[in-house]
C-alpha cells in the first residue's frame, strides 16, 4: 500500500474529510470504535488494526514506564501490515526453533499489541477531539468514552451502538456505508475488506497528520513534547512534517518553539561562516580528503537524477568536506556520502508544494529554491549529518571499531535467534563481516531504495539516543556552539572555528562515553540487520557460500514498500524486546 | 563440457576509484557504468572461463579502495591465489598505492600468489587525458616484482579479459607443477619461467578462447 503517495497527493482532500467528520463527531468515532471492537474480537484480523495504527503512539505516553512495550512493533505499521507482521513472525525462525518458549513470547507480544492498541485508540480520539491533551494521566476507563464530551462513561457498550446509529444518517461520504455493513457481520467479503481497509488507512493517515499537527503546535506552552514525538515518529512521519520532525528528533532544532526560528537562523549562519572560512585563502585545503570526496560525489546515488545536478553535487561536497575537516579523528569515510542524502532530500521537500514533494528526486533545486534557501537546506543537512554521526562515531574512526563490534553482535544475536542459520553459515564458511560490514557502514542504505530508507530513518532518528539528543543536550549542546559562533562573528574567525570544532569533538566524545560506546541507534540497527537476515533464512539455509554472499549482496528488496520496511522494523523491535537481557552487555 | 573446473580465488586491490569494480563488472557481465557507487567492505563475484581443455572458475573479492577500509584487506587476500593490483594511468598517486599493495602482498599473502599489475582507464588517454604513469615505469615494477602487467580500459573492455586469462594460464600450471614435482604440462604451450614477461608477451595470443559462460 503506497501510504505515502496517498498522503501527499490526496492529503488536502483527506484533510477536508477529516475535518468534516470531525465536526459531525459521533460518526467517525463510531466507525473507529466498531473497527476496534472487531479487532479485539476476531483473532487474526489485519484490517482493523489499520484504523488504529495511526494512533498507536499516543497511548504510549500514558504508559511511559513501559516505553518499550508502548512502542511495540505491532504498532509500527499501517493496516494490512499488522496482520502480516504477526503471521510472518510466526513463520520465521521462531517456527524453526520449535521451542515453546519463543512461541509464547511472540504470542504474548501479540497480545500486548492488541492491548496497547485498544488503549492507544481511545487516547488518540481524545487528542483529536479537543485541544485539551493534558489528560494523559487520566485513568484509562475515562478515555473509553472516546473523549467526545465530558459525559461520564456510563455504559460503554451502549454508547458505541448509539454512535454507530447516529453516524449513518450524517454519512455523506461514500465509503462509510461499507464500514457499517462490514461491522454488522464478522464474516466480511473480500470486497468489503478492501473498502474497509482503504477507509481505515485513510483515517489512519488523517489522524497521523493531525497528531503531528497537534504535537508540533503545543497549545500549552512552548515546549514540544520530544519523547512523545519520538514515540509517534517511530511509526513513520508524514512527508509534510518530516523536515521539521527530523530536525527535532536529531536534536538540531530545539524543542522550544519560540527559540526554533532564531536558533536555526544562527546555525545556518554558522554553517555559512564555516564554509566561507574553509574555502577562504586562510584554510589550506586538505587535498586527499577533498579529492576523495570529489570522486565520490558523482558516485553518490548515481541512479537518482537529483544527485546528478552540479548544483546538488557542489552542495554535498561542501557539506562533506566541512564535516570531514571538523572531525579529523574520523575524517571522510565512504558511506558518509550516502548518509547525508536522506537529510538533504528531505529538507528540500520543505520547499516543494505538497503535490510536488515526490518530485524532489527529479527536480533541480534551483527550479524552486533561491540560492539562500539552498544554503539553508545545506546547513540543515550538515548539522543533522553531524548529529547522526555523533551517534555512530566509532563506525568511522581508524579501524572502524564500532562496525566490527556491531558485526560481532549481529553474529551472536543470529546465533541465538536462528541457530540453524548460524550453524549453516559456519559450515559454509560464511563470515558475517563479509556481508554485514556494508550494512553497518551505510546503515542498510545500499540495501533499500531511497524512499524506503527515508521511512526507515523516521524510526532510526526516533531511536537516536536520548543521552545525546534529548532536551538536556539539545539545549546545552547548542549553547556552547552558539557561543562560539557568536565569538566567530566578533573575534578571529579561525580561533573561534577551532574552538567550535573542539567543543564539537568533546561533545561527541561525551555522548559516546555516556553510553559506553554503543548508542541506542547502533544497537537497534543490529536488531534490524538481524531481522533482515533472518527474513531470508528459509532461502539462505539451502545456499552454499557463493550463493549466500551473492544473495546477500543483492537482496531482493527492490520491490519493497513501506509496509515491508515497517514490518522489518517491527520484527527488529520484537527481537530487541525478547533479547534485551542477552544484549545488555553490549552497552 | 565436462572439462575439469579449477577454482581460483582472486582479490582486487588498489586505490579508491581506479576502476576495480568496473574491471570486474566488465569481466563478469561485459558491462560498464560511468559512475558506480563506491564499494564498501568488499563485493563478491564469480565468473567461469573456458580455457582449452579445462574451465576456470574465478571467485573474486573486489575490495573497497579507501584507506580507512584497508584493514579489512588481509581477510580477503590471505587465502587468495591471485591478486589484481589496479591503478589509474592518469593518477600517479594511485600507482604509488599500487606499489604499497604489491609490497604488502609479498610480505603477507600466500607465497605463490600470482599478482597482476593493472593500469586502468586507458581510454582516458585515448580521449585526450594526460598519461601520468609511464608504461615503462609500470613494466619495470612488474619485472622487478615478478608480476603480470596489463593496461586496460574497463570502459571499452580493452584488455580486460586478457588479465584474467593471463592469470588463469599461470595458476593451474603452477598447481600442476607442484603436483608433479616441477614437471610442467607442456601441452598448454606455456613455459614456466621466472621471467614473467615471457608469460606476459605470450598471453595475448594464447589458444585459450576466452569465451565466457555465465554460471
Amino acid at each position: 500500500m503506497g501510504v505515502r503517495p496517498t498522503t501527499t497527493s490526496a492529503s488536502p482532500t483527506q484533510r477536508e474529510i477529516y475535518q468534516k467528520s470531525n465536526n459531525s463527531s459521533p460518526s467517525l468515532v463510531g466507525s473507529l470504535i466498531k473497527s476496534l471492537k472487531s479487532s479485539s474480537s476476531t483473532r487474526h484480523h489485519h484490517q482493523q488494526s489499520g484504523a488504529v495504527s495511526g494512533d498507536s503512539d499516543t497511548n504510549q505516553s500514558s504508559r511511559k514506564p513501559h516505553h518499550h512495550l508502548g512502542r511495540s512493533p505491532s504498532q509500527a505499521g499501517t493496516s494490512q501490515h499488522h496482520g502480516r507482521g504477526v503471521s510472518h513472525i510466526h513463520m520465521s525462525p521462531l517456527r524453526k526453533s520449535s521451542s515453546g518458549s519463543s512461541n509464547t513470547a511472540s504470542t504474548s507480544a501479540h497480545k500486548e499489541k492488541h492491548q496497547s492498541k485498544r488503549d492507544k485508540y481511545f487516547r488518540d480520539l481524545d487528542e483529536d477531539w479537543s485541544a485539551v491533551i493534558e489528560d494523559y494521566n487520566m485513568p484509562i476507563p475515562v478515555i473509553s468514552n472516546g473523549g467526545v464530551e465530558l459525559k461520564p462513561p456510563v455504559n460503554v457498550g451502549l454508547r458505541r451502538k448509539e454512535e454507530t446509529e447516529s453516524r449513518s444518517p450524517s454519512a455523506g461520504y461514500p465509503s462509510l456505508p461499507h464500514l457499517n455493513k462490514s461491522q454488522s457481520s464478522d464474516l466480511k467479503s473480500q470486497y468489503e475488506h478492501e473498502n474497509e481497509r482503504e477507509l481505515q488507512e485513510l483515517n489512519s493517515i488523517m489522524q497521523r497528520v493531525a497528531k503531528f499537527d497537534t504535537i508540533l503546535q503545543p497549545t500549552n506552552g512552548n515546549l514540544i513534547n520530544l519523547s512523545e514525538l519520538r514515540r509517534l515518529s517511530w511509526n513513520g512521519v508524514p512527508m509534510v512534517h518530516r523536515p521539521r520532525v527530523w530536525r527535532l528528533l536529531i536534536g538540531y532544532a530545539p524543542a522550544n518553539i519560540k527559540r526554533q526560528q532564531s536558533l536555526l537562523q544562527r546555525k545556518r549562519q554558522e554553517y555559512r561562516d564555516g564554509v566561507a572560512l574553509v574555502f577562504s585563502a586562510e584554510h589550506t585545503r586538505d587535498i586527499p580528503t577533498w579529492h576523495q570526496i570529489e570522486i565520490d560525489i558523482p558516485r553518490t546515488n548515481p541512479l537518482i537524477p537529483l544527485y546528478q545536478f552540479p548544483l546538488v553535487q557542489q552542495s554535498l561536497q561542501r557539506i562533506l568536506y566541512l564535516w570531514a575537516i571538523r572531525h579529523p579523528a574520523s575524517g571522510y569515510v565512504q558511506g558518509i556520502n550516502d548518509l547525508v542524502t536522506p537529510f538533504y532530500q528531505t529538507f528540500l521537500t520543505e520547499y516543494l508544494q505538497r503535490a510536488r514533494k515526490d518530485d524532489v528526486n527529479k527536480l533541480s533545486p534551483d527550479v524552486y529554491l533561491t540560492h539562500e534557501q539552498l544554503l539553508d537546506v545545506e546547513a540543515d543537512s550538515f548539522w543533522c549529518l553531524a548529529r547522526l554521526l555523533e551517534q555512530i562515531t566509532d563506525n568511522y574512526i581508524h579501524g572502524q571499531p564500532g562496525i566490527l563490534k556491531q558485526v560481532k553482535n549481529l553474529g551472536q544475536l543470529v546465533k541465538r535467534i536462528d541457530s540453524d542459520l548460524y550453524d549453516h553459515f559456519t559450515q559454509e564458511n560464511v563470515e558475517f563481516i563479509q556481508f554485514a560490514f556494508r550494512w553497518m557502514n551505510c546503515l542498510l542504505m545500499r540495501e533499500f531504495s531511497m524512499d524506503m530508507v527515508i521511512r526507515m530513518w523516521d524510526t532510526y532518528l526516533s531511536e537516536t539516543s536520548l543521552e545525546s539528543s534529548s532536551s538536556a543536550v539539545n539545549d546545552n549542546s547548542n549553547a556552547p556552539l552558539l557561543l562560539s559562533s557568536d565569538t566567530s562573528l566578533q573575534n578571529s574567525p579561525i580561533s573561534a572555528y577551532r574552538e567550535k570544532s573542539s567543543s564539537n569533538n568533546l561533545q561527541s566524545k561525551h555522548s559516546a562515553t555516556a553510553s559506553s560506546g554503543q548508542t541506542s541507534l547502533s544497537e537497534f540497527h543490529v536488531f534490524v540487520c538481524a531481522a533482515f537476515l533472518v527474513k531470508f533464512s528459509d532461502k539462505l539455509i539451502n545456499m552454499d557460500f557463493q550463493e549466500t554472499i551473492t544473495f546477500l549482496q543483492n537482496p531482493p528488496t527492490k520491490s519493497w514498500i513501506e509496509s515491508d520496511i515497517e514490518l522489518l522494523l517491527s520484527e527488529a523491535y520484537i527481537w530487541q524486546s525478547l533479547y534485551k537481557d542477552a544484549t545488555s552487555h553490549w552497552r | 563440457m565436462n572439462s575439469p573446473v579449477t577454482s581460483i580465488k582472486l582479490v582486487l586491490l588498489g586505490e579508491a576509484a581506479v576502476g576495480k569494480s568496473s574491471i570486474v563488472l566488465r569481466f563478469v557481465s561485459n558491462d560498464f557504468a560511468e559512475n558506480k557507487e563506491p564499494t564498501i567492505g568488499a563485493a563478491f563475484l564469480t565468473q567461469r572461463v573456458n580455457m582449452g581443455d579445462h574451465t576456470i572458475k574465478f571467485e573474486i573479492w573486489d575490495t573497497a579502495g579507501q584507506e580507512r577500509f584497508a584493514s579489512l584487506a588481509p581477510m580477503y587476500y590471505r587465502n587468495a591465489q591471485a591478486a589484481l593490483v589496479v591503478y589509474d594511468v592518469t593518477k600517479p598517486q594511485s600507482f604509488i598505492k599500487a606499489r604499497h599493495w604489491v609490497k604488502e602482498l609479498h610480505e603477507q599473502a600466500s607465497k605463490d600468489i600470482v599478482i597482476a599489475l593493472v593500469g586502468n582507464k586507458l581510454d582516458m588517454i585515448e580521449s585526450g587525458a594526460e598519461r601520468k604513469v609511464a608504461r615503462e615505469e609500470a613494466e619495470n615494477l612488474a619485472q622487478q616484482e615478478g608480476l603480470l602487467f596489463f593496461e586496460t580500459s574497463a570502459k571499452t573492455g580493452s584488455n580486460v579479459n586478457e588479465v584474467f586469462l593471463g592469470i588463469g594460464q599461470k595458476i593451474p600450471l603452477k598447481t600442476a607443477q607442484n603436483q608433479t614435482q616441477g614437471a610442467g604440462r607442456g601441452s598448454s604451450g606455456l613455459r614456466i619461467n621466472d621471467d614473467s614477461r615471457v608469460d606476459l608477451r605470450s598471453s595475448g595470443d594464447q589458444s585459450a578462447s576466452g569465451s565466457t559462460c555465465n554460471c
